[in-house]
């Protein structure tokens, strides 16, 4: 097995320190970022979210997996400022809506897209619709994800896509959507450009409305 | 009630149904069908958050809840078990105030200014969450003891409501016997995940503080209660939108155990047993089964796997169900034509043989309009007869 095959085993157990030291020892060997990045952690979070769809993971693996993929991260961001992967996937701000305080599986998206290689700003729980605008603004995001878990809080996320609308930004970014009470009707009624029903499945979105 | 004309035309439809539908008491209907027997009708529970029963109230004219619910023909009565008297609940100056557990609570308000405003009580801090070890855990000064309960008053506020109706012992959200819900409460959710699948130690420390104190206090309860409860519910929430939230292994690692000897106490008892959970549990109801479970409740069918026809052609013989009524889709949602399709479905694929009873997936929130509530106890009324 290859050290960059380890890596990807290691991001999938969730073995976040061992995940870490092998990062280290890749760049040492010269491995660049993005190699790590792509045949490594990437590889690792495609194979939990297959198993994850499968029925075979759950939610604890999941965590554990993006929890060890993020570490993984942390080794290489210093040699992510310049280099191929100074130009990250994109930009995603990502945030629960306002009345809304839930963020575990808001959590593991923005851990996921951190790993699977984007550049994620993670508003927290509660975002005021103001908040959302002014941070897609300020850091330029090419997608918007909104998260809620009640659906009379979910509604705040038509919210934000009319604000979005009115402030002329509504081209400018991509709004995906997710959390329980979030389908793809729900999606079509409000005018969001997606919807993603777990972590896995949100990277691959991310990844689509970008193409 | 108010007795308004218009008030009066509004009851009209289900006091007609339930004039021509009901042959028995509201106890007697609910104790045939958890029994798998075909009583008159669907009996029906009913969940809300204030802010409906509130509208419910003054749509259909009534001037309190307990009027509402006998005139909708609400079957179940919650008990919430004995009187909490130990130390006050701790408030802090953040506007949190501390739960049984020592967990600290705030009021979060959503959609302000909307037709739809309302308030949860959700966890702002878990004790806890940074503790590292077994031996700290151990030592949290704030564990609770079933001597915080007086439990002289639950028989009398049980035996109100016979023989009428239909008892269920529940405690409320705080005191609900649980096992993995206490734990994140205490813990923090994310945490919890990673204890799952990282931290065995701190989970089964956790685990077994939380179940030998309902150990201890469930017999209590239930020697309270007397014959004056009909049914026990406990709850923890083991589904996800789309699947289990851990493994089925996982359950029979950490939790299976002690769901059976909740079991088991109230067996004891002469009660059976209800039990909630949200989302999609599908892979882990034979092991509900095999661990002595009588009642899965509260169906949520836009969870995968949750169809109630499917459960009830693979369980029914087993297994009654409460609930199937989809909070999240079809009653904010949907139109009233769609409402009542879906009870009818639920009436038509459940009711046979008895073991079902009418239900929300969870309580039917603010975002509801109020045709689709009127929709759904009509519907209820409409569909769920017998013969």
């Amino acid at each position: 097995m290859s050290t960059l095959e380890k890596l990807s085993e290691y991001v999938e157990h969730g073995k976040g320190k061992e995940a870490k030291s092998l990062t280290q020892k890749l760049l040492g060997d010269n491995i660049s970022a993005n190699k790590i990045v792509q045949e490594g952690i990437i590889k690792g979070l495609d194979a939990i979210g297959e198993k994850f769809a499968a029925f075979e993971a759950f939610v604890p693996e999941l965590m554990v997996a993006a929890m060890a993929a993020t570490e993984a991260l942390e080794v290489l961001r210093p040699k992510m400022t310049h280099g191929t992967l100074h130009k990250t996937l994109g930009t995603v701000v990502i945030g629960t809506v306002e009345g809304d305080v839930h963020d575990v599986g808001k959590n593991i998206v923005a851990m996921m897209l951190e790993g699977g290689g984007f550049n994620v700003v993670d508003l927290g729980v509660d975002v005021p619709l103001a908040k959302f605008l002014k941070e897609v603004q300020y850091h330029e995001a090419q997608i918007l994800a909104l998260s809620a878990l009640y659906t009379p809080t979910r509604l705040a996320m038509r919210d934000v896509i009319e604000a979005l609308k009115k402030e002329g930004l509504r081209d400018k970014v991509r709004v995906m959507i997710g959390g329980a009470p979030i389908d793809q009707d729900f999606c079509n009624l409000i005018g969001a450009d997606g919807y993603a029903p777990d972590a896995p499945q949100a990277i691959k979105l991310a990844r689509s409305l970008l193409a | 009630m108010k007795d308004d004309p218009i008030y009066k035309d509004r009851r009209y439809r289900i006091n007609e149904l339930r004039k021509k539908n009901e042959k028995m008491t509201s106890r007697e209907r609910t104790i045939k069908a958890i029994n798998f027997e075909e009583p008159d009708r669907i009996p029906i529970d009913n969940w809300m958050v204030p802010e409906i029963k509130k509208r419910c109230m003054e749509y259909w004219g009534c001037e309190s809840e307990e009027e509402l619910l006998a005139f909708l023909g609400v079957d179940v009565r919650d008990n919430y078990g004995p009187s909490y008297v130990g130390q006050e609940f701790k408030k802090f100056d953040d506007g949190t105030v501390a739960d049984l557990w020592g967990v600290r609570r705030k009021v979060v308000t959503y959609g302000k200014g909307t037709p739809h405003e309302g308030t949860f009580k959700e966890v702002a801090w878990s004790p806890l969450e940074h503790m590292t070890s077994v031996e700290e855990i151990n030592a949290y000064k704030a564990w609770p003891t079933p001597d915080w309960w007086d439990y002289s008053k639950m028989k009398a506020e049980c035996a109100y409501w016979h023989p009428e109706y239909f008892v269920l012992n529940k405690g409320d959200r705080l005191d609900r016997t649980a096992q993995l819900k206490p734990m994140m409460y205490l813990r923090g959710i994310q945490q919890t995940f990673i204890d799952l699948a990282m931290n065995p130690d701190i989970v089964e420390c956790i685990r077994d503080h939380v179940v030998n104190y309902f150990v201890e206090y469930n017999p209590k309860v239930f020697g309270a209660g007397g014959n004056e409860i009909d049914m026990f519910m406990m709850g923890d929430d083991m589904g996800g939108q789309r699947g289990p939230l851990i493994s089925v292994e996982m359950w029979q690692k950490y939790f299976r155990d002690a769901f059976r000897k909740y079991c088991d106490i109230a067996h004891e008892y002469g009660l059976k047993v209800m039990y909630h959970t949200c989302g999609d549990v599908y892979q882990l109801i034979p092991e509900f089964i095999e661990n002595g479970l009588d009642c899965l409740q509260s169906l949520q069918p836009q969870a995968t796997n949750m169809d109630i026809k499917r459960l009830k052609q693979e369980f029914g013989k087993h297994l009654s169900f409460q609930g199937g009524m989809d909070i999240q889709q079809v009653l904010p949602l949907g139109t009233p034509e769609d409402v009542k399709k879906m009870v009818r479905y639920a009436a038509e694929n459940a009711k046979r043989g008895g073991g079902y009873i009418f239900g929300t997936s969870h309580n039917i929130q603010a975002d509801t309009a109020m045709e689709n509530v009127v929709a759904l106890f009509e519907a209820y009324h409409e569909y769920g007869v017998y013969g």
